[in-house]
């Protein structure tokens, strides 16, 4: 060919062109926080129902405990408080498990069902840089609601949280949620060859992953149940949002919290298996993705059947 | 009649092929009925961490949670069986313009959708209460239904079901006129029901003005009578004031007026989304 | 010197349905669902600076190839390059110089305006913010977008959002552009608007490609400098739009419009008559034939065997031959 074919294929280009894809692909999804302002009554205000439901659950029966063991009444109100600040640090992470499940596994079908993903496919950025940059939009615009919900918790509920370690609070949530977005950016590679069954599987990893991760109760309750829940809460571990959740709780309600007997493991070695879980799901997204670009390639379904 | 029936058969058959058939039936049927039952399990395993840590176990509020949260898997079909229709034929299979010019009632049509949603969620039901019944015994999920009381079980369950299609139907028809969050709305409006109708707890835990938003929906008394018939103890709701039938005839009442409601305003919905167009409008993308 | 496209011996074949073990194949579904070839044997060559054509009926292959190329798909067999890059083992440096836009796009994001849209596209090319920008308001006010350049894209025309795909293809400057059906479904001057921009962009400067794939003649006529005429994966003639009619020119076109035939199969049988087609004119309720014959001898005998049906001849007329004749007389039947 021509002079034309002087494109570029240097380091420096390349790195150019995928933290311009990042930065691309992020676009919409924080500029669409600010063009949908109603998400602020949908998306935060609206979890506060289930949370309420979990809240006033809690309440019913530590106060019938009160009632029937009146002496044990500062002991029962205080263990109250730590499972409702538990109920409302899990109302949080729903907002990202949700976002990781709906906007980065789920993503890629989305996009090829409107028929944006043969468009980006054909583009010559890293394809970890569009996952990457769906992963950042959607980080920063959960983080933006799961902090309305957070606060809305402690307000509502009068929720009292105790941070002795803060930079070891910011680790555990900062690579928690690497772990997340890394394995919703496993997900989305495994879900680009699936078709409506993607939209059932994420449907099907909501409650089961509450229950199995701990969001409403700590997971210590569902490991030392012996047996097959034993068994459920070493699966459930897998799912970042577990440990993560368990290491927050030790972090903001101490770790004598519930008598000190009902955590999974101390904070910093759940900070060492999130770091491992982190590049372990990058790791797997980065392979994974290559292998079944080139399977859909094969395939072709790369683009919808309704095309 | 044979139009209407002729439609309901119809969309129920769409429903349940829309619904089940990315994969097998017993595939489907399981995918039914694990999210409510993890569901329970979330509620079990609160109960038994709030026991084991207090040491004082609370038998009556776990049966009355368990009871509730088991007959909610009806709320939730049922409401997003009624709010999906009009959104997904017109957004994602965009078929709405072809069946809403077509002769038949589209109200029935969405009841027919619905109802394939309902058929399912009586499987995920039944399962939950046995399983609460057969493995929780212990934890002290109990029931009991005599053969006397069998009549006003179903009467009841009849009407919550009626109301529900009713309470779906009403707010489904403001997604005529909804560009989004239609699916959102499917989402909130169970949740507001989960808090405020004494699904898992009795209604006095909430502040006066939430008893007071309680008691103003029909589902509350649903789920009154249904612990009330299944349960064999009762714990204080705030509703003790009234016996069996009074609560019946809230319950009837209600249904009657939502019916009513629903109608008005599903016609309202489409003759205002008529006139500005956006009876096949497409959002999504 | 490369070509900016050649294909060899290019097969893909798509597989039927796969086999679960955990569901029954429905009644017939073995059949409905088995292997289609898609492509079939294609070997072409683009040459760099062409506006190539690529036309054939729906189902023809045309997207399945445009897909190969634009390093979409994986062939079955045979080659492909890509400015001179093969796209099976390299598709890189091809996704550098190329861009692809189709008809009927849906592609975007609704929230967006239509300028964030190309924009964003514009970023997984690398393209700097500031050029970018300064490119798509080019671009926007070239064709006429320059008033909904600030309008959300789920509030804007079918026409106008293809003209907004049509600039993101154009943004990113490709060498080589593949544009498949790009004026589906568009009304007259939009289609227009786009045609004049993409032959303009080629011609108007060097090192330029554009393979275009369309069913429709005319445009294929009047933009391409060479066409290639493919049907169920195979190419069944290559050349320029004049020298492709010039193959029949030696031949005659007839067009009738006759009442709706029982039989139509004694037309072939004919002697003279090279090809025909019929198209069912539903609102008169009545047959348009296309004859293709080597000499003025059969109209007779076609007459009458159509009024021995008991059918009427409402018209008849002698017609100059068209890029369709050419695909009838190569396959026996138009393109509807």
């Amino acid at each position: 060919m021509t002079a034309a074919v002087a494109r570029r294929s240097d380091l420096r280009f390349r790195i150019g062109l995928n933290l311009r894809s990042i930065v691309g692909r992020a676009y919409p999804r924080v500029i669409g926080a600010n063009r949908e302002p109603s998400w602020i009554f949908f998306e935060a205000v609206l979890p506060l129902l289930s949370i309420a439901a979990y809240v006033f659950i809690y309440r019913t029966i530590a106060l019938n405990q009160v009632a029937a063991n009146p002496v044990d009444a500062p002991r029962i109100l205080a263990n109250m408080n730590a499972l409702v600040a538990s109920v409302v640090l899990g109302g949080a992470m729903v907002a990202f498990w949700l976002n990781v499940l709906w906007s980065m596994a789920s993503q890629l079908y989305w996009e090829k069902e409107i028929g944006n993903l043969q468009l980006y496919m054909m583009a010559p950025m890293n394809r970890m840089a569009l996952l990457g940059g769906m992963a950042v939009g959607g980080m920063f615009m959960t983080s933006v609601r799961a902090v309305s919900t957070l606060v809305a918790g402690v307000v509502v509920f009068g929720v009292v949280f105790q941070v002795a370690n803060p930079l070891m609070l910011l680790a555990v949530f900062f690579v928690t949620l690497v772990a997340l977005y890394g394995l919703g950016m496993f997900f989305a590679s495994l879900y680009l060859l699936w078709g409506r069954e993607a939209w059932n599987l994420s449907a099907l990893m909501e409650e089961p992953i509450f229950f199995s991760s701990g969001f409403y109760f700590p997971l210590g309750g569902l490991y030392q149940s012996g047996g097959w829940g034993s068994a459920v809460a070493v699966l459930g571990s897998i799912i970042p949002a577990g440990l993560g959740l368990d290491a927050l709780r030790q972090l903001t309600l101490g770790e004598t919290a519930f008598g000190g007997k009902f955590w999974v493991l101390s904070a910093p070695v759940e900070l060492e298996i999130l770091v491992v879980l982190a590049v372990g799901f990058l790791i797997l997204a980065r392979y994974a993705l290559a292998y079944l670009e080139t399977l859909a390639k094969r395939e072709g379904k790369l683009t919808s059947r309704h095309q | 009649m044979s139009t209407y029936w002729r439609t309901f058969k119809t969309a129920a058959w769409l429903g349940w092929q829309m619904d089940s058939n990315w994969t097998e039936p017993w595939l489907f049927v399981i995918y039914s009925i694990v999210k409510p039952v993890a569901g329970a399990f979330i509620l079990i395993f609160m109960y038994v961490v709030i026991w084991s840590i207090n040491g004082i176990p609370d038998p009556h509020s776990f049966a009355f949670l368990y009871i509730g949260n088991a007959f909610f898997i009806f709320v939730g079909s049922t409401l997003l069986g009624t709010f999906q229709v009009i959104q997904s034929d017109r957004e994602w299979y965009q078929t709405i313009r072809y069946v809403y010019i077509s002769p038949i009632s589209y109200y029935v049509y969405i009841l027919g959708r619905a109802f394939s949603k309902i058929v399912v969620s009586v499987f995920a039901v039944l399962i939950t209460l046995a399983f609460g019944v057969f493995l929780l015994g212990s934890y002290g999920v109990q029931m009991q239904l005599s053969l006397d009381r069998l009549p006003l079980f179903f009467v009841s369950l009849a009407l919550g079901l009626f109301v529900l299609l009713a309470i779906g139907i009403t707010l489904g028809a403001a997604t005529f006129l909804m560009a989004r969050h239609s699916q959102t709305l499917a989402e909130a409006v169970p949740g507001v029901f989960y808090v405020f109708c004494g699904v898992l707890f009795p209604l006095t835990i909430l502040p006066s003005w939430g008893q007071a938003i309680g008691e103003a929906i029909p589902l509350t008394y649903w789920f009154e009578i249904t612990r009330r018939i299944l349960l064999p103890f009762q714990l204080n709701t705030g509703l003790a004031g009234f016996d069996d039938l009074e609560i019946l005839a809230f319950l009837l009442v209600s249904t009657v007026i939502f019916f009513g409601l629903s109608i008005g305003v599903f016609k309202l919905g489409e003759y205002l989304a008529r006139r500005a167009g956006k009876i096949d409008m497409t959002t999504s993308y | 010197m490369p070509y900016a496209v050649e294909t060899r011996d290019l097969t893909r074949v798509f597989a039927g349905k796969k086999k679960h073990w955990w569901r029954k194949p429905k009644p017939n579904e073995e059949e409905s669902r088995g292997p289609v070839t898609a492509l079939d044997g294609v070997s072409l060559q683009i040459h760099e600076g062409e506006l190539f054509g690529l036309l054939g009926p729906n189902g023809a292959g045309k997207t399945t190839l445009i897909k190969i190329l634009a390093t979409l798909l994986l062939p079955t067999s045979g080659m492909a390059f890509v400015a001179g890059n093969d796209v099976t083992k390299d598709p890189f440096p091809i996704r550098q110089r190329i861009n692809m836009v189709s008809g009927g796009e849906t592609s975007g994001y609704g929230l967006l305006t239509t300028r964030e849209n190309i924009w964003m596209f514009s970023q997984f090319y690398g393209v700097p913010s500031k050029v970018s920008k300064a490119r798509i308001d080019e671009l926007m006010h070239a064709f006429g977008l320059w008033d909904k350049r600030d309008a959300k894209v789920r509030l804007i025309s079918s026409g106008q959002r293809q003209k907004m795909n049509m600039i993101r293809g154009f943004v990113t400057e490709p060498d080589i552009l593949f544009l498949d059906e790009p004026t589906l479904g568009l009304d007259v001057n939009a289609a227009r608007t786009i045609r004049e921009y993409v032959m303009n962009w080629v011609r108007g400067q060097s090192g330029k490609t554009v393979l275009l794939t369309t069913h429709y003649m005319a445009e294929a006529d009047e933009m391409c400098d060479r066409i290639a005429i493919i049907d169920k994966g195979k190419i069944l003639a290559c050349d320029t739009p004049e020298n492709l009619k010039r193959m029949i020119h030696t031949q005659t076109t007839f067009r009738l419009e006759v009442d709706p035939l029982q039989d139509t199969s004694t037309f072939q049988r004919m002697d003279g008559v090279v090809n025909f087609s019929l198209r069912d004119d539903a609102s008169k309720n009545r047959t348009e034939l296309t004859f293709i014959l080597e000499n003025e001898a059969p109209v007779a005998e076609i007459l009458s065997a159509i009024t021995a049906q008991g059918a009427k001849v409402h018209a008849l007329r002698k017609t100059e031959p068209t890029l369709e004749d050419v695909f009838i007389s190569m396959v026996g039947r138009g393109f509807e």
